[in-house]
């Protein structure tokens, strides 16, 4: 039941379900393509291969009603056959140990009383040198400077029914051994605990664990790639500008910038627009007269600032009432700054005609009141003449 | 005749100001609600793909790696999101049917979600920060989280038990 629902589930059309009392033939099954994942793997390694339209949790209501097989693509036999590296097992397909020559297709047919179908998977098995690692790698990311774990990928098939898991962790051919401060393997589990993540710790990692089958050891071989990336940190945005009123004359084109302060937060990651009486810009102004500038991401002092300018060409009248609004929003802040657009005070218009002016006058004044005092100098001048004369001719 | 183009204009802002919602994303305002690409994988490194159209989470090694759903995030409020994969095509939504809560992709395209449409509610989501990990939460589903199981490919599903150690809900989340 729970294998025709899982069935119903992946196939996307409807399938008739049909009440017969015998499996149904095989050239009646229906492929449902290839498996998702490819599987990459280590010549000499044990491998299972997961029947894919069988998941394990399916397996133990549905393996008493369904009849499971494995086929080779290039073979007409079934697996394992002949064989006594391979042999079919509760849904998977084991391969111990695992040869190059192993590489290729693999199909699983279930069936059941109502349905057959179909699915493959591709098993790729390379040879262990240094130029597989790439090929056969599981890239994982940690976080430079701070501490996370790295985890010793697809291993379920192995570890399922045991309760401790033993496994040995490698960079560069080095054990890294449970005292080792930089690298902690936790005991019992799959991981390896990296302890303030720096750019060496970067590259390849080997994981391995020890499998025992019919008292012979074999090696069970996983690379971990570790990335490190810079924290790609986000944070609360800062509206450094515009100021809240501006002041601009009629007709003239005013260039308002929003600019905003992300200090080490990722520009990425924020939006930034304007808003004109709550309505964005494009819908306020269809004609464009006014508009949205270009976006700009910059840094100054390593600090990262965003800025959007809102342009009024030219300023009128009505912009003088419009509350014009700079919206900033990224995951973490959603913030907002109004401006109102001023008009250049009309007595500044005066002054520009006044000033000179008076200038004028002053200076004019100026001249008079210097060709005043000369006369006035030249007349006391003429005078004291006079009263020498007078002292000349008593 | 400009008597009634400006009536028409009050006209028009007026409607523009009583269907306004400030942080809405619109068709034409693509660069403002800018759809981000965000890095997500659980705290045992476990990272996003589709398998039959249902979100899972497993390990990708070499080629596989092409597989790896990012997600698309469109900020609607501080903290409050919506997420989408497939560039913004398919959006995770929470959806209650019976007893069941259920992680569903709906192929609706994030850019056109609106936070004040209450049938666009599902696509919500709530990130609450702790440290270098992130969890989600649905608005429309409160206290049920996004997680994962602690085995390899299985779906992506939601959890109103995230302290419980069956389940992962702690994610890493950052900018691609």
């Amino acid at each position: 039941m729970v294998f025709s629902l899982y069935m119903l589930m992946v196939g996307a059309s409807a399938l008739a379900i049909q009440h017969e009392t015998h499996t149904v033939a095989p050239e009646n099954c229906r492929f449902r393509g290839k498996h998702y994942k490819q599987e990459f793997r280590l010549e000499g390694e044990p491998v299972v291969l997961r029947c894919p339209q069988m998941p394990y949790w399916l397996w133990a209501s549905a393996s008493l009603h369904v009849d499971l097989t494995w086929r080779k693509n290039d073979s007409a036999h079934t697996v394992p056959g002949e064989e006594t590296r391979m042999w079919a097992q509760d849904g998977t397909l084991w391969v111990l140990p695992v040869l190059q020559g192993d590489s290729g297709t693999y199909i699983c047919t279930t069936r059941n009383a109502s349905h057959c179908d179909e699915m493959s998977i591709e098993l790729r098995v390379f040879e262990n040198t240094e130029a597989s690692l790439p090929l056969i790698s599981y890239p994982q990311f940690l976080t430079l400077s701070t501490s996370g774990p790295l985890v010793c990928p697809d291993l379920s098939e192995f570890t399922r029914n045991k309760t401790e898991v033993k496994i040995q962790w490698y960079k560069d051919s080095v054990l890294l051994d449970q005292d080792n401060k930089k690298f902690k393997s936790v005991r019992g589990t799959t991981r390896l605990h990296v302890h303030d993540v720096s750019v060496e710790d970067a590259g390849y990692y080997i994981c391995t664990m020890m499998f025992t089958h019919e008292s012979r050891q074999y090696n069970i071989t996983r690379v971990v790639e570790l990335r490190v990336k810079e924290k790609e940190e986000e944070t609360v945005p800062v509206i450094i500008s515009p100021v809240k009123t501006i002041s601009a004359s009629m007709g003239s084109r005013l260039t308002i910038p929003c600019k905003v302060f992300l200090g080490a937060g990722t520009p990425w990651t924020t939006s930034l627009w304007w808003t004109a009486n709550n309505s964005h810009i494009e819908s306020a102004y269809p004609e464009g007269r006014v508009t949205e500038g270009m976006r700009q991401e910059y840094s100054e002092n390593s600090k990262n600032y965003i800025e959007v300018p809102l342009i009024l060409d030219p300023v009128i009248r009505e912009d003088l009432i419009t509350d014009f609004k700079c919206v900033v929003l990224n995951t973490l802040s959603f913030q907002t700054l109004h401006t109102t657009v001023k008009e250049a005070p009309s007595t500044f218009s005066w002054g520009m005609v006044l000033a000179p002016l008076s200038l004028v006058i002053l200076v004019l004044g100026g001249i008079w009141i210097h060709k005043r005092y000369k006369l006035r100098s030249g007349k006391a001048y003429g005078l004291t003449t006079l009263k020498t004369c007078h002292q000349d001719f008593p | 005749m400009d008597i009634s183009r400006g009536l028409c204009g009050h006209l028009i802002s007026l409607l523009l100001f009583l269907f306004h919602s400030e942080t809405a994303c619109r068709p034409y305002g693509k660069r403002r609600c800018k759809m981000q690409a965000f890095r997500i994988w659980d705290i045992n490194q476990k990272t996003f793909y589709l398998r039959n159209n249902q979100l899972v989470a497993g390990y990708l090694q070499g080629a596989n790696t092409k597989l790896e759903e990012k997600l698309d995030v469109v900020s609607i409020k501080p903290h409050t999101m919506f997420l989408g994969i497939q560039r913004g095509k398919l959006c995770l939504s929470c959806v209650r049917v019976g007893e069941k809560t259920r992680l569903q992709l709906e192929a609706v395209n994030i850019t056109e979600l609106s936070e004040s449409r209450q049938q666009d509610k599902r696509f919500t989501f709530i990130r609450s920060d702790s440290g270098p990990t992130t969890t989600f939460e649905s608005a429309a589903c409160p206290g049920w989280f996004l997680c994962t199981a602690l085995e390899a490919d299985q779906p992506v599903t939601f959890t109103n038990t995230p302290e419980e150690s069956a389940m992962v809900t702690k994610f890493y989340f950052q900018p691609d």
